[in-house]
């Protein structure tokens, strides 16, 4: 059994910025499963990595109070008792991993705990299955999507035999299906094999019923609060209000123009088809939204519009192929928001990355007075000086996408843009996406799991599935 | 052969070469190393470039020791055919050796410290990695309107930058899986260093001397 106390516990990125977590204190559980929400940016993700054990050694300065493990101070304990306790499943699934297939990152994994070579094949077998993903035992790491890549994340942490499983936002690329299969799979580990489950996320869907605690950490204040059950019933009730079930959305009609057009087209890793179509339309001046289980293809999809995979047949860009446009033209024409923020990023502060926007956009549509306000809106104006790969994961992916709303390209491709982001800036970012699409003509193509409040902003859906794209009366 | 002791069995060939200037030595080199790669049957492709990669050094230093060194057109042969042999020997461990089992077989037979071992294998995970990452940095840069070249700084800033990161991540995600400096692992798959392994490793050193001997009473 593992209880974590937290004791009057302070931390501060830096000596020269303010306390993100400021003498907090909570109590978690052995076998409990805790729900850690909050705005983003507010330290959520740095709390965990405490609890983990993995700060101060990668992170330094600034602390006071204490994280308990067992009564124990984290900073007594050695890593070798905390690894035996703790295991942790970090929010970017691209990072978490350090040999070249599953089956021998599991195999390292158990290497390292001195595991009788005889046992580990059935201790292999064993987390595959539970993850659902021993189809994919020999396949390289690098080419798996964001949810296998979590599956085996989770699956590495069984490997561990840990008490203490944390996850970080751990389903912010996975779509809702298998979400709420490992949901599942988590209380599953809680209740029948003894797990404690520590998870932090934003998108509250699949959590009611099944957790036990809710931590809730406040951006303003810096204080983490221990909800009660009053207070967890008007939390999940207030998510759900913004969220929104079936809505009826328009087909395509005959009037409106396509501005992309893919035709003969084939998309294919090396093992499998991913996408094949004869002739699709994407219109212009329209915000579309494209959703599909995981790994299906959709990224793989946005990187061929951009060039940046290959492909088989055509696309089309207003009638014109796209090989046959000058590559600076075409990236200025057609633009990428990369699901990781840090792709974006050519400079180092936030205002030379903003100075960099300004001065090579192609049309000046996004005002001086509004760049002011949506820098204010989305709380990024007391940041101009900090280094932007320091800002927190939601940080970075507000101004991400103000940069490329700067730029205004006639079409901004978007993978994932919501996921990090708490409620108050995901309205922001809706409201500025709007101006964007009505006012400047901005067509936009949008991937995202994480629907709430996307009514307002979709105009046209496409699902994707069965290699191909299909557009829907429903959202 | 153990992987570990086929290095250190390539290391000594190739140094001792460099010490010994025998035409003939280097183009049996060359010849046995090319049935034993036939064997292992390449694609064209790769012959093609084992053939075409060393040539311009190779040319290189057979006109500069023709035409300026002062040991005429045999040395120049040597020092041509020596590029050749160091490649064809380097090719022949490759082709035979896989990047994994090397690793863990420095580890489990030289003692070789597992942090080294572990880094060097994740950072040779990461490279197609850093390949693709270039690809999104120019792209990335585009859609901003700047152009960058494979000789901009900036190009090589975001790659450190990237690469620092990534180990950063490489450090957490390995100490968070259990990996801790120093301490004992288990081994799912033993590489062993046999009787075998040793035998074969002295058999090939001393028809290697033999060969040495026998070329040099004739030649020199």
């Amino acid at each position: 059994m593992v209880n974590v106390t937290i004791q009057d516990f302070s931390y501060a990125p830096t000596k020269k910025s303010g306390l993100i977590l400021d003498h907090v204190n909570a109590q978690i559980n052995s076998q409990q499963f805790t729900l850690l929400t909050g705005p983003s940016g507010g330290g959520k993700s740095t709390l965990l990595k405490f609890i983990a054990g993995l700060y101060p050694k990668y992170a330094h300065l600034a602390l006071s109070g204490q994280i308990l493990l067992n009564q124990q101070n984290m900073t007594d304990l050695n890593r070798n008792a905390v690894t035996k306790m703790v295991g942790m499943v970090f929010q970017d699934p691209d990072q978490q991993f350090a040999m070249d297939t599953v089956q021998n990152e599991i195999i390292f994994i158990l290497e390292n705990l001195q595991t009788d070579p005889n046992q580990i094949d059935k201790i292999l077998q064993q987390v595959l299955d539970f993850c659902g993903i021993e189809e994919l035992k020999h396949h390289s790491i690098n080419t798996l999507s964001g949810g296998e890549k979590q599956k085996l994340a989770l699956a590495c942490v069984l490997a561990m035999d840990v008490e203490l499983i944390i996850l970080d936002e751990p389903f912010a690329n996975v779509d809702p299906a298998a979400r709420l299969d490992l949901i599942n799979k988590l209380k599953d580990l809680q209740l029948h094999h003894h797990k404690t489950i520590i998870v932090c996320d934003h998108d509250l869907n699949g959590y009611e019923n099944i957790v036990d605690t809710v931590l809730y950490l406040d951006g303003q204040s810096h204080q983490l609060n221990t909800l009660n059950p009053t207070q967890i019933h008007s939390l999940f009730a207030s998510f759900k209000n913004a969220t929104n079930s079936k809505l009826a959305i328009n087909l395509p009609n005959k009037h409106q123009s396509a501005i992309l057009e893919l035709t003969d087209f084939k998309l294919q890793t090396a093992d499998k088809i991913l996408l094949a179509l004869d002739n699709f339309k994407f219109y212009a001046h329209q915000t579309t939204l494209i959703t599909g289980a995981n790994g299906i293809g959709k990224s793989t999809l946005f990187k061929a519009l951009v060039k940046l995979t290959n492909f088989q047949g055509s696309i089309l860009f207003n009638q014109v192929n796209i090989n046959k446009i000058k590559p600076i033209k075409y990236a200025q024409q057609v633009s990428l928001l990369f699901q990781n923020s840090e792709d974006q990023f050519l400079e180092i502060t936030v205002q030379e990355e903003l100075e960099l926007s300004k001065k090579m956009r192609q049309n000046s549509a996004f005002s001086e007075d509004a760049i002011q306000a949506a820098l204010e809106d989305l709380n990024l104006a007391h940041l101009l000086k900090r280094n932007v790969y320091n800002l927190s994961g939601g940080q970075k992916k507000k101004l991400q996408i103000l940069l490329m709303l700067i730029m205004n390209p006639p079409v901004l491709l978007l993978d994932e843009p919501f996921s990090g982001l708490d409620l108050e800036s995901l309205k922001v970012v809706i409201r500025l996406l709007q101006t964007a699409k009505l006012k400047f003509n901005q067509t936009q193509i949008i991937i995202s799991h994480q629907l709430t409040n996307l009514d307002q902003l979709v105009d046209l859906h496409v699902q994707f599935s069965q290699q191909t794209l299909n557009y829907l009366e429903v959202l | 052969m153990n992987p570990g002791l086929k290095l250190i069995l390539m290391i000594i060939l190739v140094l001792e070469i460099s010490f010994i200037e025998n035409l003939s030595l280097n183009v049996i080199i060359i010849i046995i190393c090319l049935i034993y790669l036939l064997k292992k049957r390449p694609s064209s492709k790769q012959l093609v470039g084992l053939f075409l990669g060393p040539l311009i050094p190779a040319v290189g230093i057979f006109l500069s020791q023709m035409f300026y060194g002062n040991g005429g057109s045999l040395l120049a042969g040597v020092f041509a055919t020596r590029i050749y042999a160091y490649v064809f020997l380097g090719a022949c461990f490759t082709f035979s050796t896989n990047m994994t089992d090397l690793m863990k077989a420095l580890e489990q037979s030289f003692h070789v410290p597992a942090k080294f071992v572990y880094g060097i294998l994740s950072a040779f995970n990461l490279l197609p990695k850093v390949i693709q990452q270039i690809k999104v940095i120019r792209t990335a840069s585009l859609m901003r309107g700047v152009k960058i070249n494979f000789w901009s700084p900036k190009i090589y800033f975001k790659a450190i930058l990237s690469a620092l990161q990534w180990s950063q991540n490489l450090a957490e995600a390995m100490e968070s899986h259990g990996f801790v400096e120093d301490q004992p692992r288990s081994q799912y798959h033993p590489i062993r260093l046999t009787q075998r392994d040793w035998s074969q490793f002295f058999a090939i050193l001393v028809v290697f001397q033999g060969l040495v001997l026998i070329l040099n009473s004739k030649f020199l």
